[in-house]
């Protein structure tokens, strides 16, 4: 009796399972074939409760109720679990329709992975929406002369945020050049002052804030992207090294607060916000954080500027380290009117009134539209003036291979405990050489 | 305090005894004292979580280790409606009891059949589970992942419950299997020569018998599903069906976290555990007790 | 038993052998086993994770050999399957032999312990953080307090000093588990060999180790293993904590897998990776569990 009522049971399991397989079955293909309505999914990382994020979900949302034939599934995910998903969806060729996608090594390992499609076609007949870009926008996302998708931000690394109230208590001038990058140093540690905050545990921080505009300055910017191509330099090159040298002395000094490589980002802005460090280097999209977040004392006192010059390096002064923004990647198997819808909500964000909302929310766009500064936080008005007239050059982390990106990351680190320069150059000038033959 | 009761049960002995009986009590009570500042000390950081979620972002932030300036109960409100933590909720209980339950089942019988039965290929599957406790689980998503689409279960309860209980089967059947050889067999063998059968005797005998490791296994397999992420975050990607760590997961973007928000999220998702644990310990002592008495 | 076994009726037990290892069997085939050996074919590939894969053989295990961030991270591995067998396991043994009353301290002081155990590691891994800010951190500012400056460390971000930072969170948060694992199974010493104990005045740590160790003995060696494979393939604490960093210094091989599988685009190598984990855990486990047989024997 007993046996058969646990087989009994063990049966109706079974065939819940079997049962649930089904019913999964159906239900994906009951979304497409509901009439005329089309149905497409977007992955993205907007997720927050920041003006950006805030102001794309308004542009999803907007979409709905102008297209009610179109059905659009969206999905935010935390930045680092859309990466996660990508690559596993990635693996079984699973793609969303339309996704949060990176400029550079991501775009090319998927356009290699023929996962993706380009657009061109959609650019070329919206002339003033293709013309409209910051030169250079389009790179990150071209591969093989086809453009996969378009900046929907733009993402200079590197600026200065100083607290000018600490500069003025202590006599310190906004420095203009490394000699008075490394004299405010010295004044504000000998007056117990962080000069400059860092939070370097996720590494990338100190290459794509800081490291990647000293460099730039010390090497010029043909050098490397020489270097990157393995042609004609190498990274073991004096230049490079003068480089590593020029960032490690400026940590000696005493530039960096105690413990950076164990603080994140979140808490290297937060020893901003405390008032304790009178500098935190940092990308654009700290704006955003500290608007929202820096106590008034701190916010009112905070102005930007750029790395200061080196004098005698290669590079021009007036530039700062930076990628474009992420774009939205188009799924390769899509087509006919799906493709159609697809391509209108790509449209809707990235488009013109896309860029134009970005904006407004206080991120910088690669496109050109003028911000109302009646409108805009008067710190992002600065941040827009300023960038008017800089120019951006790569920053490390967008032309290298990934495999070389974490021994330039690691290596940084390394350099700022007191590694030796030669031979970090050696290991990341050995894995870009690895990356490059492959 | 009562816990000190029994070492001063022993009779007051002699005089000449008073002075070590003295020192006896001291020691015990500095002992006890210690063991109690322990105790506090591991509490802390659950103390914490729960203060800094009555906190804004810059109290946070300028001051990470003091009390709230204001007490801000409303970010509780907040973050169960911004994040639809209430389906997330609900969603995590379903996987994780229905992996739970799962678990416990198919994990005492095969652990009951391990530690009683001689067969021919028993050590094989043993070790042919031991061995699961060995696999860092991230090696698995793109396979698993694969499977699941192919089998269509990616987008249902089934794609968490099935794979949380598969990864918790190893941890458990080893458990069980070493608690069962280490028990006496008297009890099933009198139910036995009784005519119980062998269902019977998995039922009445062998699951009341191995609630300690039961309890084990309840802690683990619980926890486990409740926290993780990674599956989580790959086998769904229907909002309804997505679960609390995931959740509590979009309240940071990739630039800037909502401290007050994020920590009231995690002070809610704690309370099902401890909950949990709570019940639990009752159930454990006295199974413990019920398993003394029969000894 | 044996006796009762020949007198089953073979056909019946054996009927009830199959059927009541089928689901256990098809589920951890299905969700583990296949998963893992498909894994594990991944790393004869040189793959991005997507696109083309090249057939390598052992190229990935070749370099593995000669990566000294693997080294690295196999030797942080190792220290901390160290500090979690002679951490972890005395400490819960001797707190299941103090706290074994059911009153309120003893209650209360169980609860305090087992407590980690249920917070998510982002939560552990976000106050120890904290504990070890080098600024505004609590462990400083108690060195200060007690006049004890020179002792503060860079607790996080001193490369030579980071690992050990993080045994002290490892240990604190997993203890609670094998509390629990080791006070049931002192609750099933029968009592008359307590009350044996308490007539010949054997007490506290000396009971523990001539009476209630030996008895739960196979208990301790299920929590070394347990232990073992845990701390192997540790991921989320680190993950959370130091990234594996700084330069690797906290790397631990499943970081450094994760990192490889998910960041730099090389998931034949990462799955190599993985592997290389799974058969280094079987290596220990089995030299821990034939250190014990040789042990046993010899006695």
């Amino acid at each position: 009796m007993k046996t058969k009522w646990i087989a009994m049971i063990c049966s109706a399991a079974m065939m819940v399972l079997l049962l649930s397989g089904c019913g999964g079955d159906n239900e994906s293909s009951g979304s497409g074939g509901e009439g005329e309505k089309v149905s497409i999914s977007i992955w993205h990382n907007w997720t927050g409760q920041d003006a950006k994020a805030v102001a794309m979900r308004k542009i999803i949302e907007d979409f709905r109720v102008d297209h009610p034939e179109i059905e659009v599934i969206d999905e935010g995910l935390p930045t680092d679990g859309l990466r996660t998903r990508l690559r596993t969806v990635a693996a079984a060729d699973e793609m969303p329709e339309l996704f949060v996608m990176f400029p550079d090594a991501m775009t090319k390992e998927f356009v290699k992975g023929n996962l993706l499609q380009p657009i061109d076609e959609e650019l070329n007949a919206n002339p003033e929406w293709r013309d409209n870009f910051i030169p250079n926008a389009l790179d990150g996302f071209t591969v093989d002369g086809k453009v996969y998708s378009v900046p929907m931000n733009l993402a200079p690394s590197s600026f200065v945020f100083y607290n000018d109230a600490l500069f003025k208590q202590h006599n310190v001038k906004v420095p203009e050049t490394w000699e008075e990058l490394q004299t405010a140093v010295q004044t504000f540690k000998e007056n117990g002052v962080i000069p400059i905050a860092l939070g370097n545990k996720t590494n990338w921080v100190a290459q794509s804030t800081f490291f990647s505009t000293v460099a730039d300055r010390i090497t010029g910017t043909d050098w490397f992207l020489k270097a990157v191509e393995q042609d004609g330099a190498k990274f073991t090159d004096p230049e490079f090294i003068d480089a590593l040298k020029t960032f490690q002395e400026l940590g000696e000094l005493g530039a960096f607060q105690e413990g950076f490589n164990s603080l994140d980002e979140t808490q290297m802005m937060q020893l901003y916000f405390q008032g304790n460090a009178a500098m935190v280097i940092n990308g654009g999209w700290a704006l955003a954080n500290l608007v929202n977040n820096a106590p008034p004392e701190v916010l009112d006192n905070t102005h930007i500027t750029i790395v200061p010059a080196i004098s005698g390096g290669k590079g021009a002064p007036d530039t700062t380290s930076g990628v474009v923004g992420t774009g939205l990647g188009v799924s390769k198997k899509l087509s006919g009117s799906q493709k159609e819808a697809a391509m209108k909500l790509f449209y809707a964000l990235a488009g013109p009134d896309g860029q134009k909302a970005t904006l407004e929310s206080s991120t910088l766009v690669s496109y050109n539209i003028e911000l109302d500064k009646s409108k805009a936080h008067p710190l992002f008005v600065e941040l827009y003036d300023l960038i008017q007239n800089v120019k951006i050059v790569p920053v490390y982390d967008s032309k290298l291979g990934s495999a070389t990106v974490e021994v330039v990351n690691n290596g940084l680190q390394e350099l700022l405990m007191g590694g030796n320069a030669e031979d970090i150059a050696a290991k990341i000038q050995s894995a870009q050489a690895t990356a490059v033959e492959n | 305090m009562s816990s000190t009761t029994p070492m001063f049960m022993g009779k007051a002995g002699p005089s000449a005894q008073a002075g070590t009986q003295v020192w006896r009590r001291t020691r015990n009570a500095i002992f006890w004292t210690l063991l109690t500042c322990y105790g506090i000390v591991t509490l802390y950081p659950f103390l914490w979580l729960v203060l800094s979620a009555f906190k804004t972002n810059e109290d946070f932030y300028v001051r990470p280790f003091g009390l709230p300036q204001v007490w801000h109960s409303e970010n509780f409100m907040k973050a169960w409606d911004s994040s639809r933590l209430g389906t997330a909720f609900g969603n995590s209980l379903i996987v994780a009891l229905g992996a739970l339950v799962l678990t416990l089942f198919i994990a005492a019988l095969t652990s009951f059949i391990l530690a009683r039965f001689q067969f021919r290929w028993k050590g094989g599957v043993l070790a042919f589970f031991v061995v699961g406790m060995l696999i860092p689980i991230h090696s698995t998503l793109v396979p698993l992942f694969i499977l699941m689409k192919q089998m269509s279960l990616l987008n249902t309860y089934w794609a968490l419950i099935l794979p949380y209980t598969a990864f918790a089967l190893p941890t458990a059947v080893f458990v069980l299997t070493a608690y069962l050889t280490s028990v006496p067999r008297d009890l099933e063998e009198a139910a036995f020569i009784d005519g119980t059968g062998l269902w019977g005797l998995f039922f009445r005998i062998m699951l009341p018998m191995s609630i300690p490791a039961l309890a084990t296994v309840t802690i683990l397999s619980f926890l486990h599903s409740w926290n993780d992420f990674s599956f989580a975050l790959v086998f769904i990607n229907k909002t309804a069906l997505k679960t609390l760590p995931l959740a509590i997961a979009n309240f940071a973007d990739g630039y800037q976290t909502d401290y007050g928000l994020t920590l009231a999220a995690m002070t809610l998702s704690v309370i099902p555990t401890i909950a949990l644990y709570l019940v639990f310990q009752e159930q454990m002592m006295k199974g413990m007790t019920a398993g003394a008495v029969k000894g | 038993m044996k006796g009762c076994e020949k007198s089953m009726n073979a056909l019946r037990s054996k009927r009830f052998i199959i059927t009541g290892l089928v689901p256990a069997v098809v589920i951890y085939s299905l969700f583990v086993f296949v998963p893992v050996v498909w894994s594990a074919y991944y790393g004869f590939f040189s793959w991005s994770g997507m696109g083309e894969a090249k057939y390598i053989g052992l190229g990935n295990y070749a370099e593995i050999l000669r990566d000294p961030v693997f080294g690295r991270a196999l030797k942080n591995n190792v220290i901390f399957v160290l500090a979690s067998v002679f951490g972890q396991i005395p400490l819960a043994l001797v707190l299941a032999v103090l706290l074994h009353k059911n009153n309120f301290l003893q209650r209360f002081l169980r609860s305090a312990i087992f407590l980690p155990m249920v917070l998510s590691t982002v939560v552990i891994g976000m106050i120890w953080q904290y504990i070890y800010h080098p600024q505004i951190g609590i462990l400083n500012f108690l060195l200060d307090a007690l006049k004890l400056g020179d002792w503060k460390l860079q607790w996080l971000s001193d490369g030579h000093i980071a690992i050990y930072s993080l045994i002290p969170p490892l240990i604190w948060s997993y203890v609670g588990l094998y509390l629990i694992i080791f006070m049931s199974a002192l609750q099933n010493i029968p009592g008359e060999i307590h009350d044996a104990a308490k007539i010949d005045g054997v007490s506290g740590v000396r009971k523990l180790l001539s009476i209630s160790l030996p008895m739960i003995k196979n208990t301790v060696q299920v929590a070394v293993i347990l232990c073992i494979s845990g701390s192997l393939k540790s991921f989320d604490l680190v993950y959370i904590m130091t990234k594996g960093g700084p330069a690797h210094a906290t790397e631990l091989l499943a970081t450094y897998m994760y990192n490889s599988t998910f960041a730099t685009y090389r998931y034949g190598f990462g799955s190599a990776i993985s592997t290389s984990i799974m058969l280094i855990s079987l290596l220990l486990i089995g030299t821990s569990q034939w250190l014990t047989s040789r042990r046993r024997a010899r006695e």
